[in-house]
């Protein structure tokens, strides 16, 4: 068998398809319409994944009705907006406030126990877990019931209730009610309480619905059914029939008459709607209430009551506000009063205070946000003169209970929060009880000015309070403030103050450790200032930053690198000396961090990302040098992220190429990229993206003249695929990088000249015992190895190389080889043998497609290679007639490898050639 | 034999008449099978009973305590004459009006009242008579009265409100020592001559108090007198307990007082010959002591040394 000689420039200019220029560059965005309309069309039928959870918003109210509906809601209270706001608003009470197993219960409230006679489940154990204050131990008639049971027996209570209604038996349904009412009364188990005001408030909502309902029916029908009048949505007590009227006025008597207070008052809000059958202005009702409730000392039940008030007072449709405003003076008074009680100053009551403060805070958040929300935006400065905010000098300010002030700030327009700012510095500053600490609100504050963007000017208002929160001189506290005005301060651009807190901080922090705590709220800090510099250099460039982040230690300050690397990888290359080296050891302490915590996989990606990134964005320009010294230091200091090791080295070769480019006098610079790329590679743990490695370093090399060094990377290469290929059976994937590896190794040994030593041809043979080694792997990858290695010989014979790396001065094989016999000889040898072997292969294919395909690729493979001989048709026919058994003879592939046999067996003229 | 009923139906679910108006409504008779009868009659029954309940006056007299009521009314009128009354359902209407034109100007119509001692009640009987054979058919029903209209004051022009306060130095019964010694002071106002549709109002205010307070409360007393033989008997009740304050409230907080008189245990305070209503409102106070939790369940008039109480006459009327 012979080679076939090639002119490569030729057939490429004979094959080329014909050029034009383009207008459009095709990955540019589209300027037409249709385009898009087309792709409107196809998101209607794209199933996003990500889209899965929108397309079922649909059906999830429904399901929320539905279960509303089994739940027993009333149809007039679905169609009323403010039904489902408080719906949410008692379901979250419930989760805020889960309620442990067992309930003890007072003598009050034995309404619950008598109701039933169910066996009372009482012991002695489970009591002395329940009762928070042993005081209580003494008292009698406590009794424990789980919670389920309590529970269920207010269901009870219900249906008993609705029962008895619907007996027409509405006198037992109030006498109930009453009932339910009065467990109100019995706080003294706290945690509970919320629970028991939703649940007990559920049967009062029913209750007086259903005697809304009633009046609503003697008003527009008379006792035998014909209808009287139907009265408008926002019908007033003009219209109503004195029959309604008697029947309504009957039901405010009974509940006139109920002798404890906290009942009276429930049940009157109960009914409250009905007023307006009676009185033209229904609201006036609220002030007398709000009043009387003046007469529950007790926080929490006063509380709750309130809150009871500004749900019922909705039914009235007044927009009223003025009640509420009563209400919360009032709390602000009783708060005040709980908060200051001095009778005992032990831990227990601290807490207990704690508790306190934290069941109420709901009820004030409701209140607070129904008065901001149902105030005529022209009335809101009135009503906040009248809730002791921003009046007229200073004498105006009421003090406040911390935690009213909270919700006042939370709850306040976004505009009227900036414009009243100096008034609620005011306000907090009075606030001095212990229901919640300063700093939360100045940290609300803070949160609350930065919401809205308006121009006035806040110097005034930032300064005073880094002021006063610095003169409290605790960290934490000024961590805390400051996290939240931070945002504010970013947002107006007032540097000053930017480092008026850095500096602040350092100087708090100075001889101290920080906590936890700290660290959490320091970490928001340093990140909030890292998100808002575009430049790197501006950050470090801050007083105190790096010191701070210095200090820090822990995850908080790995999170605090990760975004300073982030924003760095953002940036672009990264030139400045000093700048590089600060973020070196930021990564550094990164790394440090990753290596003592253990290694999560997920904790550890996004950091090995970051760094591998920044390393790679470094560049020192033309001082290279200085480059392959920081690729050392790195390798030094990160050599256990994998990632990083190979952006490493494809750093150090673009190192090489560079000084290339630069000048060639720095050879030994390049032997030094070199020498570091293969010192690193054997250190990256898996075996494919070794060999892959050593291939481009084995290029650069040869392109760097290192001809040897270029051979041995080469082996290197092969050695590694071979490993792969004998440690374990690789996978699909393995397979194919093998191949390509394999294929790109061929393509790089065309340029490498053959050694003049003992063997000659060493690369090809070593790929032969590798092919040969490995072929008992799917026979498929066998025959492209060896057709590889057939092509490679093939180009190798020729006068002239298909390309060469001669610009470097490094000859290429044909100049040193070509006539030489030996030379050929040993190519053809190694060819015919990888021929014989591919036949082989392409047999034991056991799919008949596959093995069609297969032979067809060899055939092409060998006419392309060798000249046509009596040998080499008998071979190509032998394929052809595989691939016609494997495919059928009408198959496209074979056709045209047909004609190519054809035109390949004519006398080898140039002509002939073009005709393909 | 069949079976039949009777039932009065008032044509006002109220039930509330004044002595002007006609008394209107119907009788309804429900039978298997036709009656005849001797005539349906309606006796309108108005009157005064007062009796001595243990307590209020010895042994032997509660024992023959039962006076001879007062009448006020008593009246009966012929609906129907003599006849047949069909099977099924029969319904006879009537109306009749209590105050007749040309009568008696000073007879009185007194509002229903029920007391402990002094009970003025209006019944309204139905009577189907029939032969001897056959029981006759009888029903009965209260009807409310109230005054007349025309009678009546307009709303008082000033309403009478007095100012009271009440300390550890106002009370004529024992204190507990820290009561004497803390002090305490709880001021207000309150009307005392009210009309009976409005609640009883005012305010009342705890500017001082060294013990804590348990419970504020608001009570409605009402005296009967009745002559009863040669002397007259006094018996003192309670009618309405309302609490305006549960627990130790804030000091200085204005707490409204808001009672609404109930309906039939109220009437307007009278006063007759032989018989007289009037009503009182007790403010009382009670602290916090662990002597109350003994004697939970005691009469709230009883004086107590946790309690501290200021009575006040109330003058109840009718207003148009």
């Amino acid at each position: 068998m012979e080679f076939r000689p090639r002119n490569y420039k030729r057939e490429k200019e004979s094959r080329a398809l014909p050029r034009a220029r383009a207008d459009d560059h095709p990955l540019c965005t589209p300027a037409t319409s249709r385009p898009q309309a087309v792709r409107d069309n196809r998101i209607e039928d794209f199933f996003d994944p990500l889209r899965g959870p929108n397309t079922d918003v649909e059906g999830a109210p429904r399901n929320l009705l539905d279960k509303e509906r089994t739940s027993g809601g009333f149809s007039a209270e679905r169609n009323d907006p403010h039904a489902g706001d408080w719906h949410s608003f008692k379901r979250l009470l419930m989760q805020r406030f889960p309620i442990s197993k067992m309930i003890s219960i007072s003598s009050i409230s034995d309404g619950i126990m008598k109701s039933n006679k169910v066996d009372e489940i009482s012991s002695t154990s489970s009591r002395l877990e329940e009762l928070d204050d042993p005081q209580k131990f003494a008292k009698e008639g406590n009794t424990s019931i789980t919670r389920q049971e309590y529970v269920f027996r207010l269901t009870d209570f219900k249906e008993k209730i609705l029962q008895a209604w619907h007996s027409d038996d509405r006198v037992t349904a109030l006498k109930l009610t009453i009932k339910v009412a009065r467990l109100l009364m019995d706080t003294s188990v706290r945690q509970f309480y919320p629970t028991l005001f939703v649940l007990a408030t559920d049967v009062m909502d029913m209750l007086g619905d259903m005697v809304w309902e009633r009046i609503k029916q003697k008003a527009e029908f008379t006792v035998d059914g014909s209808k009287l009048c139907s009265l408008a949505e926002n019908f007033d007590a003009t219209g109503v029939c004195e029959d309604a009227k008697e029947t309504c006025n009957n039901w405010f008597y009974k509940v006139g008459a109920i002798m404890e207070l906290l009942p009276r008052i429930y049940l009157e809000l109960a009914i409250l709607p009905c007023w307006r059958f009676l009185l033209v202005q229904p609201a006036d009702c609220l002030h007398r209430l709000v009043k009387m409730i003046r007469g529950l000392a007790d926080p929490l039940s006063s509380a709750y009551c309130h809150l009871y008030m500004v749900h019922r007072a909705r039914k009235l449709l007044s927009r009223d506000t003025a009640y509420m405003i009563t209400c919360m003076n009032d709390m602000n008074i009783l708060l005040m009063d709980a908060m200051s009680l001095k009778r005992d100053v032990s831990k227990t009551s601290e807490e207990k205070k704690r508790l306190l403060i934290n069941l109420i805070e709901p009820t004030i958040e409701y209140i607070v946000h129904h008065i901001f929300e149902d105030t005529p935006k022209e009335q809101l400065a009135t009503a906040l003169v009248d809730l002791g905010l921003g009046g007229k000098g200073d004498n105006k300010v009421i003090s406040c209970v911390s935690i009213v002030a909270h919700c006042y700030i939370k709850e306040l327009p976004a505009d009227m929060v900036r414009s009243k700012s100096k008034e609620i510095i005011n306000l907090i500053e009075c606030c001095n009880d212990c229901s919640l600490d300063k700093c939360l609100n100045y940290r609300l504050l803070g949160f609350r000015l930065s919401e809205t963007t308006s121009p006035q000017d806040m110097v005034d208002v930032v300064d005073h309070v880094i002021q006063v929160v610095l003169l409290w001189g605790k960290l934490d506290e000024f961590l805390k403030v400051m996290d939240a005005f931070l945002d504010l301060v970013l947002q107006n651009q007032m540097d000053n103050h930017i480092l008026n807190v850095l500096e602040g901080i350092a100087m708090l922090a100075r001889d101290k450790a920080f906590t936890e705590e700290e660290l959490g709220s320091l970490q928001s800090i340093l990140v909030k200032l890292v998100s808002h510099f575009e430049d790197l250099e501006d950050l470090f460039g801050l007083n105190h930053y790096l010191e701070i982040l210095d200090m820090m230690y822990g995850r908080p300050r790995s999170i605090v690198n990760v975004h300073i690397l982030d924003r760095a990888i953002r940036k672009g290359l990264w030139q400045d000396h000093h700048i590089i080296q600060l973020l070196f050891g930021i990564s550094k302490s990164l790394m440090d961090e990753i290596d003592q915590t253990s290694m999560i996989d997920n904790d550890y990606q996004q950091p090995a990302r970051l760094i591998s990134r920044f390393v790679s964005m470094v560049d020192y320009g033309s001082d290279v040098e200085r480059h392959l010294a920081f690729l050392a230091e790195c390798r030094g200091a990160f050599g256990s992220i994998n990632e990083l090791k190979e952006a490493l080295v494809h750093s150090s070769n673009s190192l090489a190429i560079q000084g290339l480019k630069h000048s060639n006098k720095h050879f030994s610079f390049i032997m030094s990229c070199i020498a570091y790329s293969e010192v690193t590679i054997p250190s990256i743990s898996s075996p494919m993206k070794q060999s892959n490695l050593y291939i481009e370093t084995a290029e650069v090399a040869l392109l760097g003249g290192l001809v040897s060094h270029a051979e041995g990377l080469a082996e290197s290469a092969v050695s590694c695929l071979q490993s792969l290929v004998l440690n374990g059976s690789p996978g699909i994937a393995d397979v194919e990088g093998v191949l390509s590896s394999f294929q790109k190794l061929c393509s790089l040994l065309v340029m490498v000249p053959a050694n003049t030593g003992p063997s000659l041809n060493y690369a090809p043979k070593s790929l032969f015992v590798f092919s040969d080694s490995q072929s008992k792997m799917i026979p498929r990858t066998t025959t492209r190895l060896f057709s590889a290695i057939i092509l490679l010989s093939a180009a190798l014979s020729q006068e002239t190389l298909p390309y060469r790396a001669d610009n470097f001065g490094i000859p290429g094989n044909d100049q040193l080889f070509y006539g030489d016999s030996s030379y050929s000889q040993e190519l053809v040898s190694i060819s015919n043998l990888a021929a014989q072997k591919l036949v082989d292969a392409i047999q034991q294919e056991p799919s008949s497609v596959a093995r069609g395909i297969m032979a067809l690729e060899a055939c092409n493979c060998i006419a392309s290679s060798f000249r046509m001989s009596p040998e080499t048709s008998n071979i190509c026919f032998k394929l052809l007639g595989i691939a016609k058994l494997c495919l059928g003879a009408q198959d496209k592939y074979i056709n045209s490898t047909t004609k190519f046999l054809e035109t390949c067996s004519l006398p080898s003229s140039d002509e002939a050639q073009e005709g393909i | 034999m069949s079976s039949a009923a009777l039932e009065i139906k008032l044509s006002r679910p109220s039930r509330i008449y004044r002595p002007s108006e006609p008394l209107e409504g119907k009788i309804v008779v429900k039978s298997a099978s036709s009656i005849s009868h001797r005539g349906v009659r309606l006796a309108v029954n108005g009157s005064v009973i007062t009796q001595v309940r243990g307590g209020a006056a010895g042994l032997v007299e509660s024992i023959v305590g039962a006076v001879k009521p007062v009448v006020i009314v008593n009246r009966i009128i012929e609906v129907q004459p003599p006849g047949r009354i069909a099977s099924g359902t029969t319904e006879i209407p009537f109306s009749v009006t209590l105050k007749q034109s040309g009568g008696d100007k000073r007879e009185r119509f007194y509002e229903t009242f029920h007391g402990a001692n002094i009970n003025i009640q209006y019944l309204l009987t139905a009577d189907v008579t029939r032969g001897y054979l056959h029981k006759s058919l009888c029903a009965t029903m209260e009807f409310i009265l109230e005054a007349d209209k025309a009678e009546l004051l307009d709303q008082p022009a000033s309403p009478e409100i007095v100012i009271f306060y009440i300390t550890q130095d106002t009370q004529r019964h024992p204190l507990l020592p820290e009561l004497k010694s803390g002090g305490f002071r709880v001021t207000g106002k309150m009307s005392i001559q009210c009309a009976l549709s409005d609640p009883i109002s005012g305010e009342l205010i705890v500017e001082t108090s060294a013990v804590p307070i348990r419970s504020v409360d608001i009570h409605i007393l009402r005296i009967e007198s009745f002559v009863f033989g040669d002397r007259i008997v006094t018996d003192t009740s309670l009618v309405q307990t309302t609490q305006i304050a549960d627990g130790d409230v804030s000091r200085h907080m204005i707490l409204p007082i808001y009672v609404i008189p109930p309906r039939l245990l109220t009437c307007p305070t009278t006063s007759a010959g032989s018989f007289s209503i009037e009503f009182k409102v007790a403010i009382v106070i009670s602290f916090q002591s662990e002597l109350s939790k003994m004697q939970a369940k005691s009469d709230p008039r009883t004086p107590r040394l946790w309690m501290a109480m200021e009575t006040l006459p109330l003058e109840l009327v009718r207003t148009r």
